[in-house]
């Protein structure tokens, strides 16, 4: 539990440190973090691969958007509109998970990897009341104001940080990592398989709808790339190069990859004047990496330094 | 209702192609192949390419995308086909690599070829391109090639590496071989597919996304793994977008699909004719 | 780490103190995007020659917007973090909605392109906080329904009676304001709108559309179609159908001088009218011919899109604001309060001749009409785009499609339709 208050000291010293346009990237990568943190709850955790964790980062921030601006008759403060972002999400997640737990590995994989896209369709059907395609903005008065966005994403990034780790580290967190490692024994065991993959689907999906709502007041504006693949993926890559089921992995590499991906390969890009998208680089990387070391750059470097020593 | 009967079946048709083959590699090999699309977009753009050259020779170099696609993803897939995470990472990334490098070499306006076939026929009183019924036909005798080749000995093979691979190879099996074929033989249903959608619509980059969410729509609706499953499930999927177009306007189309999925799930979590792992 | 990454920051955000910065943002995938970019640059190679702005060199940097709002949002900020004195370009109405927001947080002019009527209505509902906006590369959207209406009237003058339209359009905001001005604009002509169909993006199903438009007998299809990015599916479904419908309307994609060769000729006999006020065929000025034939030994094209010209003209007009700025005494010129109040000084009774006749008017919209830019009435004709409509500049006249005046010929659907049957039968006995 140290480590959580020692990234909240290293983050407190960077706010005075770094000029006020960085800390706005710096405080996206770290609720970035946050999503993938919580992506490796379920699947690093619990082993079920669920390609469908932007559902509810998507349907956060639709949640809270909408209540926010009264887009459907009413409206609602920020903090009551958060709250339901939550409630929402958890709801959804448990509903979804009852069905869909029920299926294992591919099975699973390939459902969730549809749910977005069923959500995703919604802001387009309904788009007078989701703004369709491009989205809309709750407004700049709405928002956080620009002076306390990045303590607040550095605030929301401890608390999540924190509460995964007291999780994984309960007797709950045994019980996912007995399911993950094997299911069989682990309800031999006694254990209600069944009810922990669904509880840790739901604590994830919260985590990732609270996220979702916080992002759109961070933001201020609210679109269907909340539902997108390219999101997912990168929560993907980040979780994979950290380290599956290590929660400080996908957390800290969370953050790198983000930051690396926004400032760094695009500076790059742009100084080569290569006319090429950042992307690119980004799933060249994620294939060698899954390829050459499954586990996690982070787990292989530990692995090579342990070896050495 | 006669338009709504053919256009069902060409999009039916089509889809059936891409998803068979995609429902045969997980089936035989299970693993999720999400790159299936890439090839399905990738061979539409080398036929385009090819035929501006010369037309005749734009489906072999369609097809021979969809070979060395399917030689490709079976390599990349080969070290890490045990961990379910790594293959879909591999495959997905592939894919919008891919993806990405078409974008950078054709752009993202769509692209069309001549088709193959001009001319309009009049079908009980609705007219129709000539090219559509063409692909129906093709695409129904495709598949029903498939179902021959899988009662031929090579079929049986087949059959008994995805019941069984350790078996499999004990009784002399060649697993690889097998896996191989099967890999090479869904890329190319694929990249027929894709040559017969270009005929009739246009490409971009982005179809490649399109075409795997249709494909995972038909296998979880049709059940993963079972091929003749998946064709039915193209079709139903075919004349619910074709209905939905009708009946309650093109925004709908693919909502209206993937609650169809969802519905289906709720039901029957294994679809149609799936069967619990 | 950490450490290394602050370092890595601090690098990234070094700017130069002898230039002025510009920001171009756009879809870079897309050819909008960059022909905003080629445009720009292009611009600042010629006045960096001939000693840059007041002495500062330009020096342009882009932000690619992914056509997302979101990413639009945080590239504009990180643009102007590097230090973008001025933004040019855009691309897609509800994009630019929410870059706006950004832009007045940042207080930073942007010479747009955008078409909705909803940005220059912010400007007018809330002027201090908007007014570092202005549209340079096309009209407000609202004039396009003057140009669809005044095509139908040209069509009808021209003998091709138009009583029933068929309309396939964006299912997305900028549409909606189209409609909203054309339908009243179309009742008074007498015409009656069949059908408005609104469809997704990347909608490929339009043979049932066109047979439906059949149907109902209607005249003529009319796209109204920018994002959705089949209209090639459209043209090519609609010239082997060959219906006694006359494809006209607006369609983005057809004004690309590629489009003829990217359908394979499909597009042959489509009437669209040309969005930004100039066409490769016909340019409406000297620069514009000019522009064009730089542009093409350049990069060896021509412009890929139309927001080439507002582009282009964007700089030049964002110089000539900042150069009076400085004759009239003002202590920094460069402040966007001032640069607003320079470039609201070329206005309807003060344009200024680019590449297309530039003026402001007070919410910031570019003026409308045969005098300044609008969009002119066009058609594709055996791989040409000419100009039909208005006679000041046409260089072309309307053609109907050969396949209008020849009778049907039959074709055997029955002998299809047996075999067909006999194969789903032989399917069906083989399970």
């Amino acid at each position: 539990m140290r480590v959580p208050l020692i990234y909240l000291a290293v983050g407190a010293i960077l706010y005075f440190a770094l000029p006020d346009s960085y800390l706005y990237t710096l405080g996206f990568a770290m609720m970035f973090a946050c999503l993938s943190a919580s992506w490796d709850l379920v699947v690093g955790y619990t082993g079920q691969v669920n390609l469908g964790h932007t559902t509810f980062v998507g349907l956060g921030a639709y949640v809270a958007s909408v209540l926010v601006t009264g887009r459907i008759g009413f409206s609602t403060d920020v903090a009551t509109s958060i709250a339901f972002s939550i409630l929402i999400s958890a709801l959804i997640g448990v509903a979804f998970g009852a069905i869909a737990l029920r299926l294992r590995g591919y099975y699973f994989a390939l459902v969730t990897a549809i749910l977005p896209l069923v959500f995703m369709q919604t802001v387009f059907v309904w788009s007078d009341v989701f703004g369709g395609e491009e989205g809309f903005s709750i407004g700049l008065e709405k928002g956080i104001p620009p002076e306390l966005r990045y303590p607040f994403a550095l605030l929301l990034s401890f608390a999540i940080l924190t509460l995964l780790l007291i999780v994984v580290e309960s007797r709950v967190g045994m019980r996912f990592m007995a399911i993950r490692d094997n299911e069989e024994l682990a309800e031999s065991l006694g254990i209600n398989t069944t009810q922990y993959k669904i509880a840790s689907f739901t604590i994830s999906s919260s985590i990732a709808g609270f996220v979702g709502a916080s992002t759109v007041f961070y933001r201020l504006t609210v679109a269907p790339d909340l539902y997108g693949i390219d999101l997912m993926l990168l929560i993907i890559l980040a979780s994979v190069i950290g380290g599956l089921g290590t929660v400080y992995g996908p957390f800290f590499f969370g953050i790198i990859i983000y930051l690396l991906k926004v400032l760094v390969i695009r500076e790059i890009l742009q100084t080569i004047s290569l006319s090429l998208s950042d992307d690119i680089f980004l799933y060249a990387i994620l294939i060698l990496t899954a390829i050459a070391m499954p586990e996690g750059v982070a787990v292989k470097l530990r692995s090579i330094l342990h070896r050495s020593s | 209702m006669i338009s709504v009967l053919i256009f069902g079946a060409v999009i039916g048709g089509i889809w059936a192609l891409v998803a068979s083959g995609f429902s045969l590699i997980f089936g035989v090999m299970r693993i999720l192949n999400f790159g299936h699309g890439a090839i399905f977009v990738a061979s539409a753009y080398m036929a385009i390419f090819v035929s501006k050259i010369c037309y005749p020779l734009s489906l072999p170099s369609a097809l021979l995308v969809g070979v060395l696609f399917g030689l490709m993803f079976y390599t990349i897939t080969k070290p890490v086909r045990e961990n379910e995470v790594a293959v879909i990472i591999v495959t997905l990334a592939t894919a919008l690599l891919i993806q990405q490098i078409l974008l950078s070499i054709f752009g993202d306006r769509g692209l069309t070829m001549q088709p193959l076939l001009r001319g309009v026929v009049n079908l009980f009183g609705v007219r129709f391109t000539v090219m559509r019924i063409f692909s129906i036909v093709i695409a129904l005798t495709v598949l029903i090639a498939l179902e021959v080749m899988m009662r031929t000995r090579f079929g049986k093979k087949i059959e008994a590496v995805s019941e069984d691979f350790e078996s499999a190879m004990l009784v002399g099996i060649n697993v690889e071989r097998v896996y191989i074929f099967v890999m090479v033989l869904s890329s190319i249903l694929a990249s027929l597919a894709g040559y017969f959608y270009v005929q009739i619509f246009s490409v971009n980059p982005e179809l490649s996304l399109r075409a795997l969410i249709y494909a995972f729509a038909i296998v979880i609706l049709g059940g993963l793994g079972s091929v003749r499953g998946s064709i039915l499930a193209s079709f139903i999927i075919g004349y619910i977008v074709a209905l939905t177009i009708t009946l309650l306007g093109s925004r709908w189309s693919e909502f209206v699909m993937l609650l169809t999925i969802i519905l289906t799930l709720i039901v029957k979590p294994s679809g149609i004719f799936g069967v619990e792992e | 780490m950490l450490r290394c990454l602050v370092a890595l920051l601090m690098v990234v955000g070094c700017v130069g103190a002898e230039e002025i910065v510009v920001g171009v943002i756009g879809p870079m995938d897309l050819p909008e995007g960059k022909a905003e970019l080629r445009a720009v640059q292009l611009a600042a190679e010629e006045i960096n020659e001939k000693g840059g702005i007041l002495g500062y060199k330009v020096k342009v940097i882009y932000g690619d917007t992914k056509l997302n709002p979101s990413v639009a949002s945080s590239e504009l900020r990180r643009l102007v973090d590097e230090g973008a004195r001025v933004l040019i370009g855009g691309f897609s109405s509800g994009v630019m909605l929410a870059m706006m927001e950004t832009m007045a947080e940042e207080k930073v002019v942007f010479l747009a392109d955008c078409s909705s009527p909803r940005a220059s209505a912010k400007v007018s509902e809330n002027y201090e906080k908007y007014k570092y906006w202005f549209r340079i590369s096309q009209n407000n959207g609202t004039t396009f329904a003057y140009d669809l209406a005044d095509m139908i009237s040209f069509l009808r003058g021209k003998g091709y009676d138009v009583k029933r339209v068929y309309i396939i359009r964006d299912e997305h905001i900028w549409t909606e304001d189209v409609m909203k001005a054309l339908k009243p604009l179309l009742d008074d002509m007498g015409v009656e709108v069949v059908k408005d169909v609104p469809i997704p993006r990347g909608y490929s199903e339009f043979e049932q559309l066109i047979i439906e438009a059949e149907d109902m007998n209607a005249d003529v299809i009319m796209p109204i179609l920018a994002i959705t990015g089949t209209d090639d599916i459209l043209v090519k479904q609609w010239a082997t159908l060959k219906p006694k419908i006359l494809l006209a309307g607006h369609s983005l994609a057809a004004i690309d001088s590629g489009f003829y060769n990217r359908t394979e000729g499909s597009a042959n006999y489509m009437v669209f009218i040309a969005d930004g006020g100039a066409l490769v065929t016909a340019p409406p000025t000297e620069r514009c011919r000019e522009f064009i034939e730089s542009y093409k030994s350049k990069y060896g094209h021509y412009p890929e899109s139309h927001q080439a010209y507002g582009a282009y003209d964007a700089l030049y007009i964002y110089k000539l604001a900042v150069e009076r700025a400085n004759e009239s005494g003002e202590s920094d010129p460069f402040d966007p309060d001032t640069v607003v109040r320079y470039l609201e000084m070329f206005n309807e009774s003060n344009p200024v001749e680019l590449t297309r006749v530039i003026a402001f008017t007070s919410n910031h919209d570019l003026a409308w009409g045969d005098r300044y830019v609008r969009n002119w009435i066009s058609q594709w004709q055996d791989g040409k785009q000419y100009i039909i409509h208005p006679k000041n500049v046409a260089n072309g006249d309307l053609k109907l499609p050969d396949w209008f005046k020849k009778e049907e010929v039959k074709t055997p659907g029955f002998e299809i339709a047996v075999a067909l049957v006999a194969l789903i039968a032989l399917a069906l006995r083989r399970r």
